[in-house]
């Protein structure tokens, strides 16, 4: 019996949990909780939080996915790679789903417990980084946070695929044809993301790229808000021309097929 | 000259969004040519020309996608129809052109012991796999990477409402693979019921390939060793490359073939013949549809093929194709600029070379649509019976200005 089978037997460990609640750890580690990079460059208050930091944090589940974060002099990185000074180690997938969801959780904390007394600056980032990813009405009448909300927004989708491709079962048929590409998505003048698909790895970045495979040019950030509320037909759209399709458009078909299911594990 | 606009096509289809899903779906989707830049509604059509909803004449080279392979409206064939429409179309019975339609067909394609009929290509290519099934008692069937062969889920590339049970018996090689091929059939020994193939390599999004020499022969002698049922999808090609089929032009012998398209010139019919060795499996799978005996579409058939043999009307595309071939060379490379024009000459297809990502072949397709030539930017096209030398000389003219723009653009 591997340590794995032993683990969930005992009802923890990553394969304990349901796979819709697996997918959604990867979720919330390798897409959600790297945007706080993005945020500390956004949003000044976050910036300001940021730069009261100097922390080195990992959070894991108990034999499945990591995610470690450094601060650094205000700026965040993220990196499935970094090793933290400080871990927080959840017993499943659930576990750190619940926290996600705003529950009190409380992790196996190790290594420098005396960066504890950081977390504090973490959670309020945290909680920033809620506001810009579930909105309120109010916050959404600024236009300059309805521009951070699509840009956040995009970059958690497109990086959140990459947890579909590797985990849930629907998507087999994609799994099997997804080519080698890059995807470029413009929002007006105000946002620009691109997402790079190379052997199976999906990964999303803020900008522009050179010479996309596909690309997707949204009409504006009002446009943008509606599409991530789910308010728009985007056929209806693409005729149009509310949004632009251009490149090699099985691709993004192939792609879409992944970002689709994005709304069934983070809403 | 000023360039098309599409305001009504435009409007027509927010209309038509509230009311019909995608406003307009699948392969005629806005979406899937360049967005702005084509029409969305066409209105009526004469020879190889159409006209959309906001008045705007097109030079078209996609004919329908395929079907009109005479030209829009066409005296003889509507003659026809209109005469059996008078009579009548959908009985409790078929009429006797379902009769004269299928010995035609007998008649005039080599393999063919039998024929029978259906309204659109999934119809036929589905059917066939079901006689591949019945006649050889096994399950899977194979295709090739990328092959169309419509919309049913065991071949769909989309994935919406698809489950894996719609084609975990579906295998695939590289087209062109005979060694591919052939390591399918020996892993799968005693259970491969049918290959099926477009007579030629024509995806969408890519360059149209035609078979290497000695593939189907290798097909062919597989199809012995392992007694599967050989299936010629001539959907698209049908009637374009010889009157006996596709597998005559490239030299194999199928089991089965599935026609649609330009089978009727435009006519709702689709039909598959089929050899001796599968028809009684045929006559065991229940195929039918509520329109599948329509007897105007026959007489259109009819009608079509007749015309088709006697104005000898393959050997015409065959040359206006190559003029279309060879001036888009010529002027691509006037302007510095590499294009692959791929496929036989009746269904040609151009792309930009060392360009993965179509923008070029948006950019002179647009561009070419806003001056009243219908080249389609990722799909194959069509050249019909209609198509003259002024014809191809206008739309190389207008070719030659896109390019330009392309160059200009982009550079080379």
């Amino acid at each position: 019996m591997t340590t794995d089978q032993i683990l969930a037997r005992l009802g923890l460990g990553d394969t304990a949990s349901p796979l819709h609640d697996r997918i959604r750890a990867r979720m919330n580690l390798h897409a959600v909780l790297p945007r706080l990079h993005e945020l500390a460059i956004l949003d000044d208050e976050a910036r300001g939080v940021a730069a009261g930091l100097d922390l080195r944090l990992e959070m894991a589940v108990l034999g499945g996915p990591r995610m470690g974060l450094v601060f650094d002099q205000g700026r965040i990185t993220a990196s499935r790679d970094a090793r933290g000074s400080l871990g927080l180690l959840f017993p499943s997938a659930c576990a750190l789903n619940r926290m996600f969801d705003g529950e009190k959780v409380v992790p196996i904390p190790h290594g420098s417990l005396w960066k504890l007394t950081q977390m504090k600056g973490f959670e309020k980032l945290t909680t920033i980084l809620t506001r810009y990813l579930k909105p309120a009405a109010t916050d959404l009448a600024d236009p300059a946070f309805r521009a951070r909300h699509v840009e956040l927004s995009l970059l958690v989708g497109l990086s959140a695929c990459d947890a579909i491709f590797a985990l849930d079962p629907k998507v087999e048929r994609v799994r099997g044809a997804l080519h080698d590409a890059t995807i470029q998505y413009d929002v007006g003048d105000a946002v620009s993301a691109f997402v790079t698909i190379e052997q199976g790895v999906i990964t999303a970045h803020r900008g522009r790229v050179a010479n996309p495979t596909a690309g997707i040019r949204i009409r504006d950030v009002d446009l943008a808000v509606d599409l991530i509320a789910g308010k728009v037909d985007t056929f209806a759209a693409v005729g149009v021309c509310d949004l632009k399709l251009y490149g090699m458009l099985p691709v993004v078909d192939e792609f879409n097929a992944l970002f689709d299911r994005v709304g069934l594990y983070l809403n | 000259m000023s360039l098309y606009s599409f305001k009504k096509s435009e409007a027509m289809f927010q209309r038509a969004a509230k009311v019909i899903p995608c406003g307009i779906g699948g392969h005629v989707s806005p979406a899937v040519t360049v967005p702005g830049s084509f029409p969305y509604y066409a209105t009526h059509g004469k020879g190889c020309r159409y006209w959309d909803l906001d008045g705007n004449e097109f030079l078209d080279f996609m004919c329908a996608y395929g079907p009109v392979v005479l030209g829009y409206d066409h005296p003889r064939v509507n003659e026809a129809a209109a005469k059996q429409r008078a009579l009548g179309s959908v009985f409790n019975h078929p009429t006797p052109l379902a009769v004269e339609l299928a010995e035609k067909l007998v008649s005039i394609v080599p393999i063919a012991d039998w024929a029978s009929f259906a309204r659109n290509g999934s119809d036929v290519t589905y059917y066939a796999l079901q006689v591949a099934r019945q006649y050889t008692q096994k399950t899977k069937i194979i295709m090739a990477r990328g092959a169309y062969h419509g919309t049913h889920p065991w071949s769909i590339h989309s994935m919406a409402g698809i489950i894996p049970s719609d084609y975990e018996h579906i295998l695939q090689f590289t087209w062109n693979n005979a060694d591919e091929l052939r390591d399918l059939c020996k892993k799968h020994e005693g259970d491969i019921a049918g290959v099926i193939l477009t007579p030629y390599h024509h995806p969408a999004f890519g360059d149209q390939v035609l078979p290497a020499p000695g593939f189907y022969d290798e097909v062919m002698r597989l199809r012995d060793q392992y007694d599967f049922v050989l299936i010629s999808d001539d959907v698209r090609a049908g009637w374009r490359l010889n009157m006996g089929g596709s597998c005559e032009h490239f030299g194999f012998k199928p089991d089965l073939i599935c026609y649609c398209k330009a089978i009727a010139n435009g006519y709702v019919l689709s039909a598959i013949v089929g050899n001796d060795r599968v028809k009684q499996a045929a006559s065991s799978v229940f195929f039918t549809g509520s329109f599948f005996q329509a007897a105007v579409e026959m007489a259109a058939a009819l009608a079509t093929i007749d015309e088709l043999e006697k104005t000898n009307a393959i050997a015409h595309m065959w040359k206006m194709g190559e003029l279309l071939q060879n001036g888009l060379r010529e002027r691509a490379e006037k302007h510095g600029l590499q294009v692959s024009v791929t496929g036989p000459p009746t269904i040609p297809n151009m792309t930009f070379k060392n360009e993965t990502n179509f923008l070029r072949m948006q950019r002179f397709s647009g561009e070419a649509a806003k001056r009243g030539v219908f080249f389609h930017p990722h799909h194959n096209w069509f050249i019909s019976a209609a198509h003259q030398p002024a014809d191809i000389e206008q739309a190389l003219g207008v070719a030659d200005e896109c390019f330009a723009i392309v160059r200009q653009e982009f550079g080379s």
